[in-house]
């Protein structure tokens, strides 16, 4: 019986022990990696040892087109493989913190913009990439969606997004009416639609950041572009200004023109709406290009840039960068990942991810091949403003930009008038925002 | 000399007694994988939540130590203090809510199925079926059941003539949160039939043979009887649901996501949590207040247990 109780003592210390050395074991590939420059032959030998690399992405529906992006890389390197692991956008920053803090699972990560991606690198759970090939010919400006505090860069722009209004060319035809670039149009266009049993703007309102994409669409009908979204960064005026109230009328003003019940109606109901036909208009990024096309092959679409504060004035795109991917600095194999993130900064990766999404792609030289991104390329160079509120007020806790885009829902419920919209964002800026002179 | 026979004695009866201590003390070993499971999944995170409360945090990075601030900021700057007592407040009409829609409906279809009706197993097995589904799943069901647009519920009313009480129900504030109790009522029904089902089939029928015999009404024996000896069972249901509805989540999260529209009229403490630790698609994370609310809910949620079991204790006592 005592030989028993020894046995069974040994067997649970053996277990402890096992576990305290496989600890040691998963921390001595960091070492080695800091080791390397001392060992070049056996690192040579290493590089050629099969690697695989996961990558974290809130894009699912961007799946297949990865398969074909990773396909590529892979050719070029062999001895990588890279796993495309997708997860719900509204998850995904959950799950992403998760991985990070515990240091597992993740190597290449796709990263929120701005300020987003300001606080995982300042956490330094990023590899700064500033001399990764590629990087320096990204424009600054899109750089700025993926820097730390300490001015680093951390990621690859991935894209650049337009807000845009989607419409149904044919259903504008049929009925004779022209596509609005001013509010009064926009309102009379909407009142025909409605006339004739077609919902004028496909607009869901339960997932609330709808509501701010569609704010920065329509808003600068009356607060107009780039000159006044300046006074606001620099403090000259604030969200409480007579301009970015009107703004917010506007928005509930176009609530007769939205579907019924909207406020509890999903994107992907508008979406639907949009794409059967049964709507004319649609308020989204750019990105939504690829799912109707998918969706309806055949179907006539154009898209009209932000609306004009007069008749002939200013009509700018709203863009903003899309995310980008950056190296967590818990990855095992931080050579590799540098690897596919100068392919993610090559001009061949920009151009297929461009033609095969649909998408304005950020690396310079890439020619849009799709007719409808070339026309929002055309646009931008044209006249462009910042998603002002993603770009310039997302920071806080709640961000700002939650903050208004939730007050936005109550104010379509009621619960909240225009003036308390623009004091409740004014007042979640006021906690964290400084004014850049 | 008999003193040195006596030790000689004794000796052996020692060292045995020796060896079946240390045996005892082996057992507790048995007991250490389960253990250390239990301190690493369930202390540690109770013990690490405690401990970030007390730190500033800019993003995922641990700052300072600032004692009871986020504690402070949490009740007393907005919008964190209103959203606060109104997520508190829901969860209050969820406790009565489903205390209402789940235990009372329970308690009466147990009555129904102890009672001498046919088919009694055919409608635990019904009742019991939507718990063998995630919550989550149930949670997607409702949301295309109840979708404004295409969904069952609205098309059926509409179907039979009643199109005047369609409604967007998860999108109309003032029956988006009763709509989820519902739900969850629904969820969670065949399982406290259960429970109530054990605690009616442990009274003795002699009692109510007795109190027949006496002339008890049926109410009577309900109100004097039945309902005072499934006190057990009742007591039991009566917790879990308190606990259940000061921790929901999930359905909440699955049919109005974490900004638990519209306009949070359907937010509880445990959405309002979330977003606080882990923000929205747009960040806005703060792992102090977060963790900050986590230990203001783990107290109050086991304080009012506590005085709940106390409650039901006494009562039981007193019987």
């Amino acid at each position: 019986m005592r030989r028993v109780g020894i046995w069974l003592f040994s067997a649970v210390l053996m277990l402890i022990l096992s576990a305290c050395s496989s600890n040691t074991s998963t921390s001595a590939p960091g070492e080695q990696n800091a080791a390397q420059p001392q060992q070049q032959p056996a690192a040579e030998e290493a590089k050629k040892e099969p690697v695989e690399l996961v990558m974290y992405s809130w894009r699912p529906e961007d799946k297949d087109a990865y398969g074909k992006f990773i396909t590529e890389f892979e050719k070029q390197h062999e001895h990588i493989k890279v796993k495309f692991r997708s997860f719900k956008s509204t998850e995904y920053n959950t799950i992403l913190t998760n991985s990070l803090t515990s240091g597992t699972g993740v190597d290449i990560v796709q990263l929120r913009p701005y300020s987003g991606a300001t606080s995982i690198a300042d956490a330094g759970y990023l590899l700064p990439i500033d001399d990764a090939k590629g990087v320096k010919d990204i424009p600054q400006s899109y750089l700025d969606a993926a820097r730390g505090s300490d001015n680093k860069v951390y990621g690859v722009p991935l894209s650049i997004n337009s807000a845009v209004i989607f419409y149904n060319k044919q259903l504008f035809e049929e009925n004779n009416l022209q596509p609005p670039t001013t509010w009064d149009e926009l309102l009379q266009v909407s009142q025909a639609l409605q006339q004739k049993g077609i919902v004028p703007i496909a607009q869901a309102g339960k997932a609330a950041y709808l509501l701010s994409i569609a704010h920065s669409v329509l808003g600068p009908s009356a607060y107009g572009g780039e000159e006044y979204v300046q006074k606001l960064i620099s403090g000259e005026i604030n969200l409480t200004d007579a301009a970015f109230k009107e703004s917010i009328k506007r928005m509930k003003d176009l609530e007769p023109y939205f579907p019924p019940d909207f406020i509890a109606i999903d994107d992907k109901d508008a979406q639907a709406l949009f794409y059967t036909g049964k709507a004319a208009m649609y308020i989204n990024g750019s990105y939504r290009l690829e799912t109707f096309e998918k969706q309806n092959p055949g179907m006539p679409i154009d898209i009209l840039p932000a609306l004009a504060k007069e008749k002939g004035g200013e009509t700018p795109m709203i863009n903003w960068v899309d995310g980008s991917y950056g190296i967590a600095k818990a990855t095992k194999h931080p050579e590799e990942a540098k690897l596919f993130i100068e392919f993610l900064a090559s001009k061949e990766f920009g151009q297929m991810f461009s033609d095969d999404l649909n998408r304005l792609s950020a690396i310079p030289g890439v020619t849009p091949k799709h007719p409808l991104v070339q026309k929002m390329t055309q646009l931008s160079e044209k006249s462009m403003t910042s998603y002002m509120m993603l770009v310039h007020f997302g920071e806080g806790t709640p961000t700002t930009k939650t903050t208004f885009e939730d007050s936005l829902q109550g104010l379509y419920i009621n619960k909240l008038t225009v003036d308390q919209v623009a004091e409740a964002a004014q007042a979640s800026a006021d906690k964290w925002f400084k004014p850049k002179k | 000399m008999p003193v040195l026979e006596k030790t000689t004695e004794i000796q052996p009866k020692t060292s045995k007694r020796k060896r079946t201590n240390w045996k005892k003390h082996l057992v507790h070993l048995f007991l250490l994988p389960a253990l250390l499971f239990y301190v690493w999944f369930q202390v540690y995170p109770i013990f690490s939540a405690f401990l970030n409360s007390f730190f500033e945090w800019n993003g995922l990075r641990r700052g300072e130590f600032i004692g009871l601030g986020n504690f402070v900021r949490l009740f007393t700057e907005a919008p964190f203090e209103e959203t606060f007592y109104r997520a508190l407040g829901h969860n209050v009409i969820f406790f009565i809510g489903t205390v209402l829609a789940k235990l009372i409906v329970a308690f009466l279809l147990a009555l129904l199925i102890n009672s001498k009706i046919r088919g009694k197993e055919f409608f635990k097995t019904v009742l019991f079926l939507p718990k063998l589904l995630s919550v989550i799943v149930v949670g997607f069901l409702f949301s295309l059941i109840l979708n404004p647009t295409y969904g069952a519920l609205n098309t059926f009313l509409r179907f039979i003539g009643l199109e005047e009480l369609a409604r967007p129900w998860l999108g109309d504030p003032n029956t988006a949160l009763y709509t989820i109790i519902l739900v969850n009522g629904w969820y969670g029904l065949g399982f406290a039939v259960l429970i109530f089902l054990a605690g009616l089939q442990a009274i003795p029928s002699e009692i109510y043979d007795a109190a027949k015999m006496d002339g008890a009404s049926g109410f009577t024996m309900l109100m004097k009887m039945t309902i005072p000896l499934a006190m057990p069972s009742i007591m039991v249901m009566t917790i879990l649901t308190f606990i259940g509805a000061f921790e929901t989540f999930e359905l909440i999260f699955a049919m109005q996501g974490s900004q638990a529209g519209p306009y949070f009229s359907t937010d509880v403490l445990a959405t309002f949590f979330y977003r606080l630790a882990f923000g929205s698609v747009d960040g806005g994370e703060s792992i102090g207040l977060g963790s900050a609310l986590a230990v203001v809910l783990f107290l109050m949620i086991s304080s009012a247990t506590a005085i709940l079991l106390f409650f039901f204790k006494r009562k039981e006592y007193e019987q």
